[in-house]
């Protein structure tokens, strides 16, 4: 069936349900999210769902921050009728190298700098926050209490929910299959569905954004990695916040349910599509989890999965137009923190099609930033 | 209640032996599954649902569907359809998701 548009979003997730909530309140008619299977089937409902506001550039410090502090009233703002079950159990990083160390004091003085309450810890003092952890294997870590994690799944409906309230159309399990420039000018989506015309594209395919992007004929800087996790049974209630370490590759945390998640990353991922799990990560997530957090060796796995991070080449987003070709627009290359920018991306990427001030300068985030050499390197990330 | 005779298996039991559940002293077959000598006991409330606290009885016998969680000797999450029996255990009934700390 074929339909008009004023913008089409590429991507169910939770970017691209996000910025269709975002135009859509402010009063754009005529939105349609295409979504290839159901929503956060992608990036968004395969990852650690943690978010924090203890980042080392500037820039992710303030969309965190943006972002978590609407967070903690996105159920009344949404007006979700179920809950986005936000748990601000805070972050606790922590350093096993003197390296490490010195940049959390820099982080930490950024951080402080824009309003965020993190603070560093020695170990016995971040023992008192998670008891159940060898201190001996740390020599300090920081702390945040703002930081925490909610549950992607809910977080997306809620942002979906609110969209088609608004008169926002969802199209679940359709394929984009092309997107047709006229000179210079994104004219419509080619779907397996149906051809939809529209003069504005917005490219939130998570994972999948360069083939997107190709079809436009552009080449992202961006490359897909498989980053794997897995969840145990639940237990009564024990760790209160994310437990991260940059340096010995773990972040774990225990949802409301009593379950724990946990992932880490791993540098000889090949950098293709593919989503399966793996033995190696389950030894290295339990060797590393056990080492650190004795006690959860009582646990059993229940399942693990894995998902795409969509990995930018100074780990910070890809925001806004493009000058190739009119009216398609980016929202990607996370480099694995997507999900918790969620709300500021619905934000500075409807006020950049919109042509508005942005609430956040993010200008600086265009995909052009690489080709000036103009990067803005994140050095905390797992 | 047990099964005697079976067309296929045979019960090679091993020897009796005492054990307690919530405090109350019981006798099972060293060996077999606790869950086999609780059932001969009569007991057939094993576990309770999380959320509503809901009795669960013997389910699956194959140690996936969580419905026989019960503390052994101080251990939570004891799925005692696939733990055997030894003598003195104690067996109890697990209030809540169980405490590892």
């Amino acid at each position: 069936m074929n339909k008009t548009a004023s913008v089409v979003i590429v991507g169910g997730g939770i970017s691209g349900c996000a910025i269709a909530y975002t135009l859509a309140k402010k009063g754009v008619k005529d939105i349609v999210v295409i979504e290839r299977d159901y929503l956060s089937s992608g990036a968004t409902g395969r990852c650690g769902a943690g978010v924090r506001m203890q980042w080392g550039t500037e820039m992710n410090c303030r969309l965190a921050k943006y972002s978590i502090e609407f967070f903690e009233r996105a159920n009344e703002e949404l007006e979700y009728e179920y809950d986005i079950e936000f748990k601000q159990g805070g972050y606790l990083i922590v350093a096993s190298t003197e390296k490490e160390v010195n940049q959390f004091k820099k982080n930490i003085a950024l951080q402080n700098s824009l309003g965020i309450p993190s603070r560093l810890l020695t170990p016995k003092e971040a023992k008192e926050i998670v008891p159940h952890m060898d201190e001996t294997k740390i020599i300090a870590a920081t702390f945040n209490p703002k930081d925490g994690h909610l549950n992607p799944f809910h977080t997306t409906q809620a942002y979906a929910n609110a969209a088609v309230r608004l008169g926002v159309e969802i199209m679940k399990y359709a394929t984009v299959t092309g997107i047709k420039v006229e000179n210079g000018k994104v004219v419509g989506v080619q779907t397996d569905k149906g051809y939809i015309s529209t003069p504005v594209v917005v490219n939130a395919a998570g994972g999948y954004s360069q083939l997107i992007a190709k079809m436009v004929g552009i080449d992202l800087p961006v490359y897909s990695e498989r980053h794997q996790i897995l969840v145990t049974e639940p237990v009564a209630p024990m760790q209160g916040p994310m437990f991260m370490s940059f340096s010995l590759n773990i972040y774990c945390q225990q949802t409301p349910h009593g379950s724990f998640i946990m992932g880490r990353g791993d540098a000889n991922e090949p950098r293709d599509l593919r989503i399966t799990s793996s033995w190696h990560f389950m030894e290295e997530m339990a060797k590393t989890c056990t080492e650190l957090l004795p006690p959860l060796k009582e646990l059993r796995v229940v399942r693990q999965w894995s998902g795409l991070y969509n990995i930018s080449p100074d780990r910070q987003p890809i925001y806004g137009p493009v000058k190739e070709v009119e009216g398609f627009y980016l929202a990607c290359g996370y480099s694995g923190h997507g999900f918790m920018f969620g709300p500021v991306t619905g934000v500075v990427m409807a006020e950049a099609i919109l042509g508005e001030t942005p609430t956040i300068p993010v200008h600086m985030l265009d995909k052009d930033r690489f080709e000036r050499g103009e990067l803005l390197l994140e050095p905390s990330v797992v | 209640m047990r099964i005697e005779q079976h067309p296929i298996i045979t019960f090679n039991k091993g020897r009796k032996v005492q054990f307690t559940f919530d405090g109350k002293v019981y006798e099972g077959y060293e060996g077999e599954p606790i869950a086999a000598a609780l059932h001969d006991a009569g007991i057939r409330v094993l576990g309770h649902t999380h959320k509503l606290g809901r009795p669960r009885g013997f389910y699956c016998a194959i140690g996936n569907c969580s419905s026989c969680l019960m503390v052994v000797n101080g251990k939570p999450n004891v799925r005692v359809c696939v733990e055997k029996l030894k003598e003195g255990m104690a067996v109890e009934t697990q209030i809540g998701r169980g405490d590892i700390k």
